[in-house]
């Protein structure tokens, strides 16, 4: 019986990891949706100066980051679909979820520093810590650009 | 739609703009790929299946964005950018991005 | 220009399937194509271990002897009368066309069981000699152990455990349990858990065996019949735990007896005075 607790016990935390998980990304989609229509009316391009800019006075640099975790769950899917190859869906939503926080920080940062438009964005992505079997993988996701005013 | 790396589109004025659009794909190799790019690392030369694969991922990173683009009523996307990165053991994420952009 | 601000409502980076469905999908094909080559390499396996010449077998049995002994729970003992009759009953049983040089192994142990690991070993431990009490029904116990080593069932074992370990690392980059020792892992996952149809094979060649010895099969499944009737008994659980016991297994072989003309009624033959001492 014990042995049978152990043996089960990985199975309990995936789902677990997908009860909880699949709540909290419930929750945060729908957090993104709203915070995406309030900052809607400010204007982000991936370009620089070489278009014509509105007038403006000041500028300064906004960055906008997220690190995140794949869930037991989403861990195990990978683990699998590493060894059958292809597209990696449980991953998307947690990339998409990165992004779209990490842009919605940036425009929150430059909403409340007044900013008129934000210029220049750039994404960058990166694999903190270990991606292998040990330690803790996580992902950065970090974007930058230019809030004029 | 046009899609270009420069900060508009030559020969044309840009009229409006719609704001970041983003595509993104994570793709993982199988083992077999693997076994064989393991193969190939010992007499080197281009991986083939790494290639294809990544090809394909990116098309469908591009596909996406562009899927955003066309939501937004854009015949343009200026100033795209592509991220590569590794998001865990044996998995990358193709990632695209631009401006859309509505040009004369 | 000018910013017209819109809202991207069709999620396009997200694929529109559930979870558990892609879940279920990849668990699907990744167990059935494992299934389907460790199946193809268990044949292989069978089709190589009868081709084993007896010194590689006897050199693979030696060197996984220790984890044996650990897997019976108990320590070797060296002079106990009751070795050299043990040793002389299983020679006895051995089949004229066999070989190999056959070991007992007396082992001090609480736990019932009897064991074969090739290399012609053959474990037997204290607390099982309690149990028995008569030559014959120990001499079926010792010969359906022979009847293990003799269909090199032990070897089988191994080989599909090498499967499943090469497999493993091969997928996860580690050897399986982390032992240094890749035998000595396989020996505790596999050696002593043959299939049912391993265990008939074995249970045959046993009665047979205990026919040639005695010229009949009397009283040799009394133990296994006294045995079940204590099923419950947590000492004699480990013996059903890796031979599993029905009532079947009996009836099989009364029925196998009675094709091939063995008489199944014969004289008990007491054990030696050693053992009442």
């Amino acid at each position: 019986m014990e042995d049978l607790i152990f043996i089960l016990s990985p199975f309990f935390v995936i789902g677990f990891g997908y009860l909880i998980g699949a709540y909290f990304e419930k929750q945060h989609y729908e957090s993104i949706r709203k915070r995406e229509r309030q900052t809607l009316h400010l204007p982000v391009v991936n370009y620089g100066c070489k278009q014509p800019l509105p007038e403006a006075r000041e500028a300064r640099l906004v960055v906008g980051e997220v690190v995140i975790s794949p869930d037991a769950f989403k861990t195990f899917v990978l683990a699998l679909r590493n060894l059958v190859g292809g597209r990696v869906t449980v991953y998307e939503t947690l990339l998409d979820r990165a992004r779209r926080e990490s842009l919605l920080r940036l425009k929150e940062e430059a909403i409340a520093w007044g900013a008129t438009q934000v210029l220049n964005v750039r994404y960058e992505t990166a694999t903190i810590g270990n991606s292998s079997q040990q330690g803790v993988a996580s992902l950065e996701v970090i974007v930058y650009g230019t809030a004029i005013r | 739609m046009i899609l270009t790396t420069l900060e508009g589109v030559p020969g044309k004025e840009i009229l409006e703009h719609y704001g970041i659009v983003q595509g993104s794909t994570v793709r993982a190799k199988n083992i077999g790929k693997d076994f064989l790019a393991g193969m190939k690392n010992i007499i080197g030369g281009e991986l083939k299946g790494y290639t294809e694969l990544l090809q394909e991922a990116r098309q469908e990173a591009l596909d996406r964005m562009v899927l955003q683009g066309q939501q937004l009523g854009a015949n343009a996307i200026v100033n795209i950018r592509f991220a590569t990165s590794s998001v865990a053991q044996g998995a990358a994420e193709l990632f695209a991005y631009g401006t859309a952009v509505r040009v004369s | 220009m000018t910013y017209k601000p819109k809202e991207i409502t069709e999620e396009v980076n997200i694929s529109k399937i559930h979870p558990l469905t892609n879940l279920a999908q990849l668990l699907g094909t990744v167990v059935g194509v494992s299934l389907a080559i460790y199946i193809a390499l268990g044949l292989a396996v069978d089709a190589i271990v009868p081709r084993i010449p007896i010194e590689t077998e006897k050199a693979i049995g030696d060197s996984s002897i220790a984890s044996a002994y650990l897997l019976l729970g108990g320590t070797p003992i060296e002079n106990d009368p009751r070795i050299s009759y043990l040793q002389e009953l299983l020679n006895s049983l051995q089949d004229p066309e066999d070989k190999i040089p056959l070991t007992l192994h007396f082992l001090k142990s609480p736990i019932v069981n009897a064991a074969a690991i090739p290399g012609g070993h053959v474990l037997v431990t204290t607390a099982f000699l309690d149990e028995v009490k008569s030559e014959n029904e120990l001499a079926f116990v010792l010969a359906h152990e022979l009847g293990h080593l003799r269909n090199r069932d032990g070897l089988r074992g191994l080989g599909r455990g090498l499967v499943l370990n090469l497999g493993w690392s091969l997928v996860f980059g580690t050897s399986g349990g982390g032992d240094s020792s890749v035998v000595g892992t396989v020996i505790n996952l596999s050696s002593l858990n043959y299939s049912r149809s391993q265990e008939s094979a074995a249970d045959l060649s046993g009665l047979n065996a205990v026919i040639r010895r005695y010229g009949h099969g009397g009283h040799s499944l009394d133990l296994f019949k006294r045995l079940q009737d204590e099923e419950t008994d947590l000492k004699v659980t480990e013996y059903f735990y890796s031979h599993p016991f029905s009532e079947n297994r009996v009836k099989k072989l009364e029925k196998n007896a009675d094709k091939n003309g063995w008489s199944m009624q014969g004289e008990k033959t007491a054990l030696p005075q050693v053992f009442s001492q």
